[in-house]
């Protein structure tokens, strides 16, 4: 009778104990680390919470944010719009076409970044790169796209852009795809033009699509790592040091206990960017 | 009687306690490991020492220069396998010391991250005392953290002028006249009055290389960024004087700014742009293989000095050799780098002429001072430099290079600041004094007041 009533334990048993070794032990390792000066080896020092105060009063830890800040507006709200727009042509079973410009948008987010990384340094160096060569067919001058600090924010967006719209289609043109087809029809017959159904139908009833978007790419991006780190290294002067690699700066520097409190301060700020984007998206009568 | 239930809100409360309970009791940081750096005692150097070593080197050419140096070494050592590993060190030793597993029994390693793990390394101090007034005073500073040496000093990188000797014949500029800082910016000058789409001096827009290029500057008028107690010293005449010299070179529109070897600086070198590049011995490895019009057309001489009489050159990077304090073989990989470092037959294995580099390895000079002796050349005068005698002019340069500190664990962080406020400089943005005033409160700030 005792083990007939502890077998359903001992059957989840095995996924507590993984959960435990390589959830919760790294988290409370990390929530303890966030709270000592360690380097790596000899003893911790307990600092409270000193890393915490260090960070939130560090030039350097809010310019991190600001520079993810930015990526968020370039790419996020660019990347709803583009995305929605493409899935709306590519649900169209009219178009010609339609599953060669399937894989075509799929096809750079199942590229390794770090090789199309490559391609944008070469491809935006400020001397031998393809676009100045092109701008300066027109006679424009040179522009700085990866070493100044106005343009490679910008250049670094439209890399994430690039890697990631694919994925937003998918996502947007599976919430469209869930969308009954009588629907439309109804509103057809009603009158509704094709502008109208776009706004009056197809904005509300891909909203949760959207939400969730949303709030995946917010994470993508305040987590930004590989595009600042093998582009531009976190420069010019700092200007494309994200959240992310801020982070990892602390790491690598050994300093363990400011890169976990940086990296828990990250998880609240992400955590309650998401949440206000799932309320501020939160469809209101229950559309999918 | 029955059995105690269990509740399904009671398992899982046991097992998350169970977990966090264990977490807590395990996850102290820093709990198993002592602070004190364990002393590696001297083995005994006999043929007979017997065992295998795992030993961590970069991969490339070097890697293969190593590899042929071991086998000399195992022909004086036969009883010792080295299994030779090509690692990307510098995203996986700290790594591994901090872990502690897998760890190999010696490493190759920038002079400059040492400081940052000492305490996951073996103190090597008493090893190398009977060898330590036959090392590059520089190599021996770089190498000390607290008193205690904790790498064995390979490499030394002296700064030499490199320079195109056509040119200057041309304009009439004698490269044995330019003896100070003052000296190289008239003969800039007068090279580019004379040809005036020159922008003779070579200034790095790598913020990291700019920063490794300073601090050869600093060491070459015997200081560094910190001193010997970790003490900041960048508010002084001698950085103040080198931030002034490039300031001048580029207010008088001197500078040819360009990252380090990339398209843009070899294009300029190549086109005749530069005519002056201050920069290590290893800046030979760019007429070698990567310059075509100008090659054959660089020559190098010592640095000029910051003040007359001055030393003639400071060191620019370098790389030692560590035993992990985890090693399960160090004596034998002390052996290993003994014969390496401390031994005519082993420099001359890593240093001369091999099936990797025909003429030898030109690219630095050994840091024992018994190898480099000028008239005993390891490696060959270098056709990429017209024939000119490279090791004469290295060797020479490289006994002028004065002392230094200990590099502080946070040297490559400091980048962020002082390599950055050197690019700002360069482009006009800063002063000196900016340079100097902004980087040494964030360096105080964000890097020494958290050590």
């Amino acid at each position: 009778m005792r083990s007939a009533r502890l077998s359903p334990y001992l059957f989840i048993a095995p996924f507590f104990a993984v959960f435990a070794a390589f959830g919760v032990y790294p988290l409370l390792y990390a929530l303890q680390l966030s709270l000592t000066r360690w380097r790596g080896a000899g003893e911790a020092h307990w600092v409270g919470l000193g890393n915490y105060l260090y960070l939130l009063t560090s030039p350097d830890f809010w310019a991190s944010l600001g520079n993810s800040a930015v990526m968020w507006l370039l790419i996020v709200p660019v990347q709803v719009v583009a995305g929605l727009g493409a899935a709306v042509l590519l649900a169209n079973a009219k178009l010609r076409l339609r599953g060669l410009f399937r894989v075509a948008f799929i096809a750079p987010f199942v590229t390794p970044l770090v090789a199309m990384a490559q391609v944008w340094i070469v491809v935006f160096d400020q001397d031998y790169g393809l676009v100045n060569h092109v701008l300066g067919l027109f006679g424009l001058p040179a522009v700085g796209w990866l070493t100044s600090t106005v343009w490679a924010k910008p250049t670094l967006a439209l890399l994430f852009l690039w890697k990631t719209t694919g994925f937003a289609i998918i996502i947007l043109l599976a919430g469209l795809q869930a969308v009954p087809g009588g629907v439309y029809e109804a509103a057809s017959i009603d009158g509704a033009s094709r502008w109208r159904q776009f706004w009056s139908l197809t904005v509300p009833l891909v909203r949760r699509s959207t939400a969730f978007l949303v709030v995946v790419q917010t994470l993508a991006v305040f987590q930004m790592f590989a595009e600042p780190f093998v582009v531009t290294d976190g420069g010019p002067y700092g200007s494309t040091t994200t959240a992310g690699l801020y982070l990892y700066d602390h790491i690598t520097a050994s300093d363990l206990g400011t890169g976990a409190a940086n990296s828990f301060l990250l998880v609240l700020l992400v955590f309650g960017l998401s949440l206000g984007a799932v309320r501020l998206l939160r469809p209101k009568d229950g559309a999918s | 009687m029955s059995a105690p239930t269990l509740g399904r809100r009671g398992f899982l409360k046991g097992v998350l306690g169970a977990a966090a309970g264990a977490s807590l009791a395990a996850c102290a940081p820093g709990g198993g490991t002592s602070a004190a750096p364990s002393k590696l005692a001297a083995p005994s150097a006999s043929a007979s020492a017997k065992g295998t070593i795992t030993i961590w080197n970069r991969s490339g050419d070097l890697f293969k220069v190593f590899d042929a140096a071991i086998a000399k070494f195992r022909a004086a050592y036969p009883g010792v396998t080295v299994n030779h590993q090509a690692v990307d060190i510098d995203a996986k030793l700290a790594n591994t010391l901090i872990s502690g597993t897998d760890v190999p029994d010696g490493s190759f390693w920038d002079d400059a991250k040492i400081g940052s793990q000492a305490e996951h390394l073996y103190d090597l101090t008493d090893l190398i005392a009977p060898h330590r007034d036959k090392v590059a005073p520089y190599k021996l500073s770089v190498n000390t953290v607290g008193g205690k040496i904790f790498g064995v000093p390979w490499d030394l990188d002296p700064g030499l002028l490199w320079y195109r000797e056509d040119i200057l014949q041309d304009t009439g500029v004698d490269p044995a006249a330019i003896a100070t800082y003052d000296d190289l910016l008239s003969a800039a000058r007068t090279v580019q009055e004379k040809n005036p789409r020159t922008k003779p001096i070579h200034l790095d827009k790598n913020p990291f290389l700019g920063q490794l290029w300073l601090e050869m500057m600093a060491n070459q008028q015997g200081t560094s960024l910190t001193d010997a107690q970790g003490k900041l010293r960048l508010d002084s005449p001698e950085y103040r004087r080198v931030l002034g010299w490039v300031r001048e070179v580029v207010k008088g529109g001197l500078a040819t700014h360009a990252p380090y070897l990339e398209p843009a600086d070899i294009n300029t070198l190549d086109g005749g742009q530069q005519v002056f590049v201050p920069w290590a011995i290893w800046w030979s490895f760019a007429p070698q293989q990567l310059l075509k019009a100008t090659k054959g057309k660089w020559r190098a001489m010592p640095l000029p000095a910051w003040t007359p009489g001055g030393a003639r050159s400071g060191a620019m990077g370098g790389s030692s050799f560590v035993i992990p304090a985890k090693a399960k073989n160090p004596e034998l990989a002390w052996l290993l780098y003994e014969f390496l470092c401390f031994t005519e037959p082993g420099c001359t294995a890593v240093y001369g002429p091999n099936s990797v580099y025909p003429g030898g390895l030109s690219t630095s000079v050994p840091a024992w001072t018994p190898a480099l002796a000028a008239d005993k050349p390891l490696f060959k005068p270098l056709e990429a430099l017209g024939g000119q005698d490279l090791w004469k002019v290295a060797v020479e340069a490289a006994a002028t290079i004065p002392a230094a500190a200990p590099i502080p664990w946070w040297w490559a962080q400091s980048v962020d600041y002082l390599g950055d406020n050197t690019q700002r400089l360069i482009e006009g943005k800063m002063t000196p004094d900016d340079v100097i005033a902004d980087s040494a409160k964030k360096i105080q700030r964000n890097l020494i007041d958290r050590s």
